[in-house]
């Protein structure tokens, strides 16, 4: 059997932020600066940015409660073509975003049928080229992997 | 929660433009709830009030909470018979529209000139601003 050597992650980045509402835009701000230029068309960044938003919208919201000293943690890493930002919070196994939620249906919320709200983890998994979920203890951590070449998605925007 | 979005709402025969500006997140509600009861009570008639059109060429940013606030606007200009359309998105937020499917339900304009043009009308007011 071949062995493929995979490359280690180098780390780009990482940072902490107070679980404050609207801390997600300075997530955004950050991560963008760190990517860009690294590979990323201005489209993909863009949803990287609306996938971190989300994510660390839904760490200080649902993770921490809101709750300004336990901090979101944020890194930030390339590893070959792919780069990896990881959003941790200590919403632990019973995170709320983890749920069995039904997929948002537009039709349905436009009947009154499903809340209008709930589109924040389609949209973080549909504006990546890949995303994965850990818990280790309280701890939980979203992953966001962006390709930076032969992506699956796009460039169609 | 202190706002970052502003509308300004402008009545038009059998119409009403909702220029947004800023961020269109969850301190957005009020904001857009007021935004919208203005153009009904300054349309003239407002069962005559047949298209409403959101105007996002100023918005820089939208979330998941934002478009949960769109979705309530549409929900609730459809049951009073009443269609939406948008002008002004960004590739990115044209896309997002597309993927929550909301532009099956809205129609979408490259900006609010040829948003306003299809409607065959001119402006006739000016309302005022909300933050």
């Amino acid at each position: 059997m071949t062995q493929v050597a995979r490359p280690t992650p180098e780390r780009l980045d990482a940072f902490t932020l107070p679980s404050q509402p609207g801390n997600e835009r300075l997530a955004l701000a950050r991560v963008a600066g760190t990517v860009q230029g690294r590979g990323l068309s201005d489209a993909r960044l863009e949803r990287l940015k609306t996938a971190v938003a989300e994510a660390t919208m839904n760490a200080i919201e649902h993770g921490n409660g809101n709750r300004v000293e336990i901090p979101v943690e944020v890194e930030v890493t390339r590893s070959g073509n792919d780069i990896t930002v990881s959003i941790s919070d200590q919403g632990g196994e019973a995170h709320p975003v983890d749920g069995d939620h039904e997929e948002p249906d537009l039709v349905k919320k436009l009947d009154g049928d499903q809340s209008p709200r709930g589109w924040g983890l389609f949209l973080i998994r549909n504006m990546v080229d890949a995303m994965d979920i850990t818990t280790d203890g309280q701890r939980h951590t979203i992953w966001l992997t962006m390709r930076t070449t032969g992506a699956a998605h796009d460039e169609h925007v | 929660m202190t706002s970052m979005c502003e509308a300004t709402t402008r009545v038009l025969p059998g119409a009403a433009v909702i220029e947004l500006a800023g961020e269109v997140d969850g301190s957005a509600a009020a904001v857009l709830t007021d935004a919208y009861e203005r153009a009904v009570t300054a349309s003239a008639d407002s069962a005559d009030l047949g298209t409403i059109v959101l105007d996002f060429a100023a918005v820089d940013y939208i979330n998941s909470t934002g478009i949960a606030l769109i979705v309530s606007v549409l929900a609730r200009a459809r049951a009073e018979r009443r269609k939406v359309v948008a002008s002004g998105l960004s590739a990115h937020y044209r896309e997002i529209f597309d993927i929550t499917r909301l532009s099956d339900f809205i129609e979408l304009f490259p900006d609010l000139d040829r948003a306003v043009s299809q409607l065959g009308t001119a402006s006739q007011s000016v309302e005022g601003g909300t933050r």
